[in-house]
């Protein structure tokens, strides 16, 4: 093999091998729902944790909305533990979602 | 250094060929994009308001079946190379997307809806989380067309995702039968994970809790409007984290989860009365992703009423 022809293999190839990896770059992703996202995924890897159980929801347990203008529990913390968020005010009353159709 | 024998002279170009012609769908893919938020585009903007959702499927095929039966949505599909995502569509609106990860073999993962909440700069919010001794799971990117967006997860480890939305954040309107509703931070301790929240977005909290109850439960609210609750996460099993749980609107949640078993999915919790005074239930897709179902009587809010 000539040194020349040695020489044009050499770039052509390190060449192909920097084209590879870029491509190996942009399939990577890197962003949060793993590999593949160029650009409607985001990135690593959003699965819970496996083998969550539901269930243990009391009669007392309710997740959802207020009806609005119900009254809400502030809690007089002068002797007790204070919460560790910023009650609203007391003159606030309690907001309901949305109600306006499209 | 001794070279092999004598390769063909197009052995180098044709290398440099065949990879140009790998990468070149990857890297035209790249203006692939999410479609904006909202269109036409709107100056509204209305942080701390849940305002996206997404599956991460290993299935995307099964979850079109599966949602599309139970919700009435269609789906645009959003395709590359590497990604295969979905739009799904009610009446034309876009309501959440889904988007597959295909689990590999042996691996044990819970699909998941993942919750994205409204930010005016999602670098900023990024410091504040940071701050309030949250982690970051995808630092915020920007997406053409979409906005910036990042995922996180709480200091009691509940993921969530911020959208700096380019196109304004959806108004304040009453959701449709299908669409999303409702969301709840189950969390360990719902004080603190509050505090959390309300340093983050901040939110109003309200204390919902009844004198009769157990468990607490607060309201976090912006712009007047309740945004979602923080429930104590029940403490009989040690199998549980802190988690969003989204709920859509349906009619009627008997009926609903009579469908989701049918099309292959299964009951969580069964239908019970909540505190509106409508039904809620969780069930999961067929693939084990939870969500929430959730009666909605017309009349019921307050400015409805008045």
């Amino acid at each position: 093999m000539s040194a020349a022809l040695r020489r044009r293999w050499l770039w052509s190839a390190l060449g192909g091998a920097v084209i590879v990896l870029l491509q190996g770059c942009v399939a990577g992703g890197g962003g949060y729902y793993d590999g593949g996202g160029v650009d409607v995924a985001y990135g690593a890897d959003y699965y819970e944790p496996f083998g969550y159980v539901y269930g243990g929801w009391g009669p007392g347990y309710r997740v959802g909305p207020p009806r609005g203008g119900e009254g809400w529990h502030h809690r007089d913390y002068g002797g007790g533990k204070a919460p560790a968020y910023h009650p609203a005010p007391p003159s606030r009353s309690m907001p309901s979602i949305p109600s306006r159709h499209r | 250094m001794r070279w092999p024998q004598p390769l063909p002279r197009f052995l180098g170009p044709l290398v440099c060929l065949l990879s140009l012609t790998w990468a070149a769908p990857l890297l035209a893919a790249l203006p692939a994009a999410l479609p904006p938020l909202v269109q036409p585009a709107s100056n509204e903007h209305h942080v701390g308001k849940v305002i996206w959702l997404e599956l991460v499927t290993p299935n995307l095929a099964a979850a079109k079946q599966f949602y599309g039966g139970l919700f009435g949505w269609t789906f645009q599909d959003i395709h590359t190379p590497s990604t295969s995502y979905a739009l799904a569509l009610l009446d034309g609106r876009p309501v959440c997307g889904l988007y597959q990860h295909v689990i590999p073999p042996g691996e044990h993962r819970q699909p998941a809806w993942l919750t994205f909440i409204a930010v005016r700069d999602a670098d900023a919010t990024q410091q504040l989380i940071l701050q309030q001794r949250g982690q970051m799971l995808a630092a915020p990117h920007t997406y053409p067309q979409r906005g910036r967006q990042g995922v996180f997860s709480d200091p009691q480890g509940a993921v969530f995702a911020i959208l700096a939305s380019s196109s304004g954040d959806p108004a304040d309107l009453l959701a449709a039968p299908g669409e999303w509703i409702w969301s709840s931070l189950i969390a360990h301790e719902p004080d603190t994970d509050a505090a959390f929240y309300q340093s983050v977005f901040g939110y109003e909290v309200f204390d919902s809790t009844q004198e009769s109850e157990s468990t607490e439960h607060l309201i976090l609210a912006t712009d007047d409007y309740a945004r979602a609750s923080v429930n104590a996460l029940p403490d009989d099993s040690a199998r549980r984290h802190a988690h969003w749980l989204n709920f859509a609107r349906v009619t009627d949640t008997e009926q609903m989860t009579a469908r989701v078993q049918q099309l292959g999915g299964q009951v969580l919790v069964e239908p019970r009365v909540d505190r509106h005074g409508g039904k809620v239930a969780v069930v999961a897709d067929f693939s084990g992703a939870p969500f929430g179902l959730l009666e909605w009587v017309e009349g019921q809010s307050k400015e409805a009423m008045q």
